[in-house]
């Protein structure tokens, strides 16, 4: 029995070894393959389905309408497993194994930042739809290009809209220690600090902690007027609850995205009514004044129920960015897929207009929701608004 | 002051979860000297239950303890009796390997079937606060006063009933108890059982003030491991005060020190105790 | 008894074996060019070298530690810290990251040793932690979770560079590995692992044998964790502080055999590879099979892979497993 047991094990690990080894397939030629990086495992398995939702409406509306350069577009995924090392070896193998010349993703900085690195080696073209780090275009690979805003775009915009609308002379910064916490966290920090804001509060706290209450109680004593978390979904959620439960009255809650503009954030089973005001920057919201958003918003709602959330529209983007960089390029070739990449000006699409600076990163516009009666609405910037930001925020006490 | 005990209680209110969740491993590491990697993991299978419970069978989270802690002790005497036992004369390394591999198993089998989405059940009083001023949360007391009441009822089994008593026997002298007349493989599964169901138990609880994914349990392990460890391997009383502690002294720590270190505070006393008095606050010595 | 590793006297095809596969080894990138397969064997290299150092420790002096990530982060971090922050070569900083892991291990070692079994295993876990924090919440120093940039070890995009450095440090750990399982310091590890009451006892200083098996793995180790910052040129706490990576390090070992020279290489080899193919052909399901295939073995081979073939081949001299005892 044991020893059965021994051979099987043995046997199928080395069978696999050899399966595997020889299984690599090199189609090329009847369809224009790209290659995509999602987490499909792991801690961001969440975030990779997102992705791959938006992927998969783009790559159907995109063959529907006819494909690149006549042939259909097919996509090629990778898992990195949610971790760095898993994204090296997924560029390893859509480079050198697939043969593929141009690659979207992936989800996290970490992964992304990885991926990056062994990108410009290979002189292919990475588009970036989601990862948020600084340093991952300030390196200045000129084979990196990145769609979504860095997370010090999201300090400035969170600044200049506070100031807009609250003039401060104090802030409190509540943030998750993860990379893209911090790192809003610090750009928002010395930009209010060159602002003239006290920040009179600077607190992380490391995700997932289940009672919020003696971080909230220290920032309440410093009595600041305006708030600012960084946070992601439930954390966000409990922040709110608890929040209001010790009755703490800033005269505006405003985040960093993230979970403050999820849409389980705003539902009955997330903060629900105490989710209310609470403004958010983001890098996009179904209702933005974009063409093709609100279409793609109402056709992820009718393929899985609810509206879709910024990554998934992201990743619909990249796709779609990257349909409109081979018809220029007219080839795979990757570098005339890189020029083509660098000459980008999209006027208006669903992510808006899309133009990448000299390092790669796009210049995209940030918007500022507001939760008004339940639901997110664009406050901010005025020509993209839908309506007014309420300010100040109601007292707990004073809310019905 | 104000802020002082506001902080102190809920410190405190979160400490009696840990609590439940220790005294699950200290039962099991007592009788079987088995360290189990994977309680966090049973832990996130009874947030599962009770989640579904809520949502298909519309049962509050509280009732459905009656559900989550029989399904999690079951699914301890399986483990027990499949997958511990065989291993129990082995080396403690592939004890530990074997609990290990059953939590990757659990995890990743909860995202295959429930993928990786976070999920919560509100209720009715997932807000409300009591005590005036003190803002102290309801669900946070009712979790409280419900995991020492299961304390105390785990407390009693173990001095009153034969069943406990053949458990305390079995800890103290595994061999001589077996000498005794005493059925140590069966008593293994009943103690493992009934520490899963603790753990399950605390997932329940935790289910109206927290939220659920697939990897919830990893933190809670560690959590446990702490507890343990400062109220002394293998006793329940010391794991009840072992989680009180830690809840309050992360909550005061966030309070006068840095709030990111918060995790770092239960591991620093928890090497401190394990220097200056390894056999923790309330147990024999060990060395 | 175990049956006493690599003491056994080798066969002579055994030898030859060895070096067919050495030169196999060093001829491999010329024929196979594919960044792909050569970044696989980096990785399978670099969990051969972390195994087998933690093998010294956990294997041959039975102190199972789950804290080995702590000194895998010291090695990444030395690399990037004195390359982004000070300039230093990255050789530099392997270097140094090395010499920083002997202190880091005497402390952490001072404090866990005084506890034994499952207390020690505790206490190594909790001491990775509060390095973790640390690295976490030190933003001015380590940047915290923003992470570090990684100087490259090497220009250039071939992987046959990382290939050539991490085989000759596996090979060097095995090596050491081997040439301790013969000396006298081997010896007296292993009476430490058999039974550390009755090797005091005899007149042999547990706790300095025990610090010196800590150390040793903790700089090849801290070596690893070096050359995986520099491949990867990216670090974060979280992906080189983490108790997952520390189990990970010390699956590797038990699953090939625990406490033999070989057995590291084994369980780095067919587990990264295994995790590879069951990463593209099983999706999701892929860490299932994982923790199926640790379940199993555990049960079923409690010696690993590589003890269980031995425990066949030398047939009426075994005994069962747990002959070792339960420590207290």
């Amino acid at each position: 029995m044991k020893k059965a047991v021994y051979l099987a094990l043995v046997a199928s690990l080395v069978l696999s070894t050899v399966v595997g080894a020889a299984g690599c397939s090199k189609g090329l030629g009847k369809e224009v393959k790209l290659g995509i990086i999602i987490p499909v495992t792991g801690s961001q398995a969440k975030f990779g389905e997102a992705q791959k939702r938006g992927y998969a409406i783009a790559l159907e509306e995109i063959n529907k309408a006819g494909g690149v350069l006549g042939k259909p577009l097919a996509l090629v995924y990778e898992d990195d497993m949610s971790k760095a090392e898993g994204a090296i070896s997924a560029v390893d193998k859509l480079v050198t194994q697939q043969k593929l010349t141009f690659i979207l993703g992936s989800y996290s900085s970490a992964t992304t930042e990885a991926a990056a690195s062994k990108i410009s080696g290979y002189a292919v073209p990475l588009l970036i739809p989601t990862a948020a780090a600084d340093s991952i275009t300030e390196k200045g690979s000129q084979w990196v290009f990145r769609i979504n805003a860095p997370s010090k775009v999201y300090a400035s915009v969170v600044l200049d809209f506070m100031n807009k609308v609250a003039a401060p002379k104090t802030l409190a910064i509540i943030y998750e220690n993860t990379n893209f916490g911090t790192s809003t966290a610090k750009a928002s920090k010395e930009q209010a600090e060159a602002m003239k804001i006290k920040v009179v509060s600077y607190e992380a706290y490391q995700a997932g902690a289940p009672d919020f209450k003696p971080l909230l109680l220290k920032v309440k004593k410093e009595n600041p007027e305006v708030v600012f978390f960084v946070s992601y979904l439930l954390d966000a959620t409990l922040l709110m609850r608890q929040t209001r439960e010790i009755d703490f009255n800033p005269k505006l809650y405003t985040a960093g995205g993230a979970g403050f503009s999820m849409l389980e954030f705003v539902a009955a089973s997330g903060a629900g009514k105490d989710a209310e005001f609470t403004t958010s920057v983001t890098q996009w919201t179904p209702d933005v004044k974009w063409k093709g958003a609100k279409e793609f918003a109402e056709k992820f709602k009718g393929l899985y129920g609810t509206y879709p959330e910024y990554h998934s529209a992201e990743a619909y983007a990249a796709l779609n960015v990257a349909k409109d960089v081979i018809e220029r390029a007219k080839s795979l070739d990757p570098k005339k897929l890189r020029e083509a990449l660098a000459a980008t000006d999209i006027k208006d699409g669903p992510f808006g207009p899309i133009k990448f600076d000299a390092k790669g990163q796009n210049t995209h516009t940030m918007l500022v929701t507001q939760i008004q009666g339940g639901q997110f609405v664009t406050v901010y910037p005025e020509s993209l608004a839908g309506a007014k930001t309420i300010y100040p925020t109601p007292a707990w006490k004073e809310r019905k | 002051m104000l802020s002082f005990a506001q902080i102190l209680i809920s410190g405190i209110l979160t400490g009696a979860l840990y609590a439940l969740v220790g005294i699950g491993l200290t039962i099991i590491f007592g009788v079987m000297r088995v360290i189990n990697f994977a309680h966090g993991e049973l832990l996130m299978v009874g947030m599962y239950i009770s989640f579904f419970a809520a949502t298909l069978l519309g049962l509050d989270p509280y009732v459905s303890l009656l559900i989550v802690a029989p399904a999690l002790f079951v699914i301890g005497v399986l483990i027990q009796r499949y997958l511990i036992n065989p291993v129990l004369k082995a080396p403690e390394f592939n004890q530990i390997l074997v609990t290990l591999g059953v939590g990757l198993v659990l995890t990743n089998s909860a995202q295959l079937l429930f993928t990786a989405d976070y999920r919560q059940v509100r209720t009715a009083y997932s807000s409300l606060t009591w005590g005036g001023n003190l803002a102290i949360s309801v669900p946070y007391t009712v979790s409280f006063l419900l995991a020492l009441a299961i304390t105390a009822a785990l407390y009693v089994f173990l001095m009153r009933t034969d069943l406990g008593k053949a458990m305390r026997a079995t800890a103290q002298d595994r061999e001589a108890a077996r000498l005794m007349g005493i059925n140590v493989e069966r008593v293994s599964m009943v103690a493992f059982g009934i520490g899963a169901a603790a753990a399950g138990a605390a997932g329940t609880l935790l289910m109206p003030v927290y939220y659920l994914f697939p990897a919830v349990g990893e933190p809670f392990t560690l959590k446990a491991f702490v507890v343990v460890v400062l109220g002394g391997m293998g006793s329940v009383i010391g794991a009840t005060f072992g989680g009180l502690i830690l809840g309050a002294v992360e909550a005061i720590g966030s309070l006068y020190a840095s709030t990111g270190y918060k995790d770092a505070y239960g591991f620093v006393i928890f090497l401190l105790i394990l220097i200056l008095k390894p056999s923790g606050l309330f147990g024999r010595s060990r060395v | 008894m175990k049956p006493p590793a690599g003491i056994s006297p080798r066969p002579p095809w055994r030898s030859r074996l060895a070096w067919g596969a050495a030169v196999a080894l060093l001829a491999l990138p010329l024929l196979v060019s594919s960044p792909y397969y050569l970044s696989l064997l980096v990785m399978v290299f670099l969990w051969t070298t972390a195994a087998s150092a933690w093998n010294l420790l956990g294997g041959f002096t039975g102190q199972l530690s789950l804290g080995h990530a702590a000194y895998f982060g010291v090695g990444a971090y030395a690399v990037a810290l004195l390359g982004s922050r000070f300039g230093v070569s990255p050789w530099l900083g392997l270097l140094a990251g090395a010499a920083a892991a002997v202190p880091v291990a005497l402390v952490i070692g001072g404090v866990c040793f005084r506890l034994r079994g499952p207390y020690f295993t505790l206490a190594t876990i909790a001491s990775t932690e509060v390095l973790r924090q640390v690295a976490l919440n030190w933003r001015s120093f380590t940047n915290g979770a923003v992470g570090l940039s990684v100087p490259p070890l090497f220009v250039g995009v071939s992987r046959a560079p990382y290939y050539y450095a991490t085989l000759a440090l596996a090979a060097l750990t095995l090596l050491v590995s081997a040439r301790l399982t013969t000396s006298k310091t081997g010896y007296w590890l292993q009476a430490i692992r058999e039974d550390e009451d009755t090797a005091q006892s005899i007149g042999v200083d547990t706790a300095r044998y025990k610090l010196l098996a800590l150390a040793i793995s903790a700089v090849f180790v801290a070596l690893a964790g070096g050359i995986f910052a520099g491949y990867l040129s990216y670090i974060e706490p979280d992906i080189v502080l983490t108790v997952g990576l520390s189990i990970q390090i010390c699956v590797f070992a038990i699953i090939g055999g625990l406490g033999t020279v070989e057995g590291p290489v084994l369980g780095a080899f067919l587990l990264t590879i295994a995790s590879e193919l069951f990463r593209s052909s099983f999706k999701q399901a892929h860490l299932i099979i994982y923790g199926v295939l640790m379940i199993v073995v555990m049960l079923f081979m409690p010696d690993g892979l590589l003890g269980q073939y031995r425990r066949w081949r030398s047939r009426p001299a075994t005994s069962p497993a747990g002959s070792k005892g339960v420590r207290a």
